[in-house]
């Protein structure tokens, strides 16, 4: 039979694992949030419901692929690394993913799927954003949802502010038209009903 | 001590204090410490059962609240909410294990609070800052963070979720086409704490709880993990899976009374009936064995010999167990119900080298049919009504589901069911009339 202390030491031990994989992810996000870099990216949303975590907005982004060069050679579900940069409208696309960190500027560490030639025969890989919910009161996700898509598909422009930092992003903002989802949904407070 | 051996115990005492082994003062000492304690013990296990659900619906409420989400609240005081009911369930639980862990009702309750509090702690911070990925992401950290608990704190209740947590994140997992062959190792986390139960009660309440547990996590899990590369390699594994569970819960029995103290057993036969029900259609033979193996699409390498290792591997245990049963010449109505290994050892490979799928369903049709009228029969010879009713609930399945797969028009139908309800109603009327008369013979 286990002694008290030694059961309690160990349960302490576990306790301790618990709390850093919870606190962790808030340590994490708010480095990011607070110090990264923040970047736009265009998304399409829909509105789901999670058992435990309660409404959100789906979110998919309008980029889901990085060219790779022509060497490249990857296992899926391997780790790439993609440098982020700016398009001419200011909202982020993907540079070239490749297996090591680039040397200078903001990327994101994504997990890739398959490696495809696209229509032109160029390389690219399928990366699966890790910002995928926008998480919302159980009332507003599905205005919000309907604010997008606007009963006209398509017809409003969505977006998310991530911000960067050493690899990791946290989705700061979702918006519509760019506005803050928040300040769009009281504004037009009749149309989203 | 186990609730069945006090209960034998004293029942053995006037026996003892005929024969002058024990004078009647020893015995009345025996029948005051262990009455006592046996009526003690069923009072602590419903305060223990109410600790659970009590637990279990605080938790519950305070994850659907987190669900709601409190966005006004701002990022900070979130972060904070979100660890409050971690740290205040952590702490309870340390205390209970300083100053109550000999107490069932504190330690399972405290534990399930504790699991909940980890999931809304989890739920809490993925809300807040939109991280976490998918449903399986969040299940799969919960599991994680669970699996050391039924051991370090001996709960029962928290295997029930975590096993619960994991073949949720499997089934979601295996739907999103990735790979669970974590499955097996992560559910091992519970097996220290199998053997702690056994070791104190094996035939109390508390360990058939945990056999009902796992005897219902393997059933699902073996469908969810299997990679299925190799057509039809499930049914071997299914034959296999419960011919194992009723031998290996014949082989453990020790005169348990009621259904809920033989989880193996009724899991067994049940999972027995639905899965040869379901082979005695032709469709879930079509097109099996080595000659249809997958090859469009991508498969994990482990995964799909661990499917072979599973389809070898369960029907050979079953076999082992079973020849253990036959030697000791017992449990014959068990060892009826594991036919199915034998006989889908000689129909899976013909049906296999054939693509005939008719073999299939046909020997299965007859097992159906002989293995219900057999089991119909013992339940005569014993007297068991509920065995009886048992092999008619087979034969009556059976015959229905033939009559609904057949050409047969509406009427014919329509008498063939009101034909077997007859048979049933007439059987049973007959029956505990002859049972009531046998009781009133033996007075």
């Amino acid at each position: 039979m286990m002694g008290r202390r030694l059961r309690l030491a160990l349960f302490t031990a576990v306790a301790l694992v618990q709390i850093a994989v919870a606190g962790g992810a808030i340590v994490r996000s708010e480095l990011a949030l607070r110090t990264g870099e923040a970047f736009r990216f265009h998304i399409q949303p829909v509105d789901p419901v999670d058992a435990f975590r309660g409404r959100y907005v789906a979110i998919r982004f309008a980029i889901d692929r990085a060219p790779v060069a022509d060497d490249l050679e990857l296992r899926p579900k391997k780790r790439v690394f993609v440098p982020i940069e700016i398009d001419a409208d200011g909202f982020a696309i993907l540079g070239q993913a490749d297996v090591d960190p680039p040397a200078s500027g903001p990327y994101l560490r994504l997990r890739a799927g398959g490696i495809y030639p696209d229509e032109e025969g160029n390389r690219f890989v399928w990366v699966t954003m890790p910002f995928r919910r926008y998480y919302m009161d159980e009332d507003l996700a599905p205005k919000a949802e309907r604010a997008v898509w606007g009963g006209r598909r398509g017809q409003r422009e969505a977006s998310v502010s991530v911000r960067v930092r050493d690899g990791i992003g946290v989705i700061e903002e979702l918006y519509v038209d760019d506005v803050p989802i928040h300040q769009w949904l009281a504004e037009n407070a009749s149309e989203s009903r | 001590m186990g609730h069945l051996s006090i209960r034998w115990l004293l029942s053995e005492l006037p026996n003892l204090e005929k024969d002058g082994v024990i004078d009647g003062a020893a015995a009345a000492r025996i029948r005051a410490h262990y009455g006592e304690s046996a009526a003690f013990s069923s009072s602590r296990l419903a305060v223990a059962v109410f600790a659970v659900f009590g637990a279990l619906l605080i938790g519950s409420g305070v994850i659907l609240l987190v669900a709601h989400n409190w966005e006004h609240l701002g990022r900070g005081t979130r972060a904070a909410i979100s660890m409050t009911p971690l740290l205040v369930s952590q702490i309870f639980v340390g205390w209970v294990v300083l100053k109550r862990f000999g107490s069932t009702a504190w330690r399972e309750g405290s534990a399930t609070l504790l699991a909940l509090a980890v999931a809304a702690a989890l739920a809490l911070v993925d809300q807040t800052y939109h991280t976490g990925g998918d449903l399986e992401s969040f299940l799969w950290r919960w599991a994680l963070l669970l699996a050391p608990l039924p051991w370090l704190l001996n709960s029962t209740a928290v295997v029930m979720i975590f096993l619960a947590a994991l073949t949720w994140w499997a089934g979601a997992a295996k739907v999103e086409g990735s790979e669970v062959l974590w499955l097996w190792p992560v559910a091992a986390a519970v097996v220290p704490h199998v053997i702690q139960v056994l070791r104190s009660d094996r035939r109390g309440l508390r360990a058939a709880n945990l056999q009902w547990a796992i005897a219902l996590f393997v059933c699902v899990a073996a469908g969810v993990s299997l990679e299925n590369r190799v057509p039809g390699l499930w049914i071997v594994v299914y034959v296999g899976l419960f011919a194992l569970m009723i031998t290996l819960g014949a082989v453990n029995r020790r005169d348990e009374e009621g259904l809920w103290r033989r989880p193996l057993e009724a899991v067994g036969i049940t999972g027995s009936v639905v899965l040869w029900l379901i082979l005695s259609f032709d469709e879930p033979w079509r097109h099996i064995g080595w000659q249809h193996v997958r090859t469009t699409e991508s498969f994990h390498e482990v995964a799909s010999w661990v499917d072979v290792l599973l389809a070898v591997g369960l029907p050979l245990a079953a076999i082992a167990v079973m020849a253990l049963l036959l030697d000791r010449r017992l449990h014959r109505f068990q060892l009826l119900w594991c036919l199915s290994v034998p006989l889908v050892a000689v129909v899976w490979p013909v049906v296999a080298a054939t693509d005939s799928e008719w073999i299939g369903a046909v020997a299965l049709n007859l097992l159906l049919f002989g293995v219900g009228i057999a089991t119909i029969g013992t339940g005569l010879k014993t007297q068991s009504l509920a065995t009886v009713n048992l092999g008619m609930v087979v034969v009556a399945t059976l015959v229905v589901v033939r009559f609904f797969d057949s050409g047969f028009g509406f009427i014919l139908k329509g008498l063939a069911f009101i034909l077997v309800g007859i048979g049933f109603l007439v059987t049973n009327f007959v029956l505990s009339r002859r049972l009531r008369a046998t009781v009133v013979e033996d007075r």
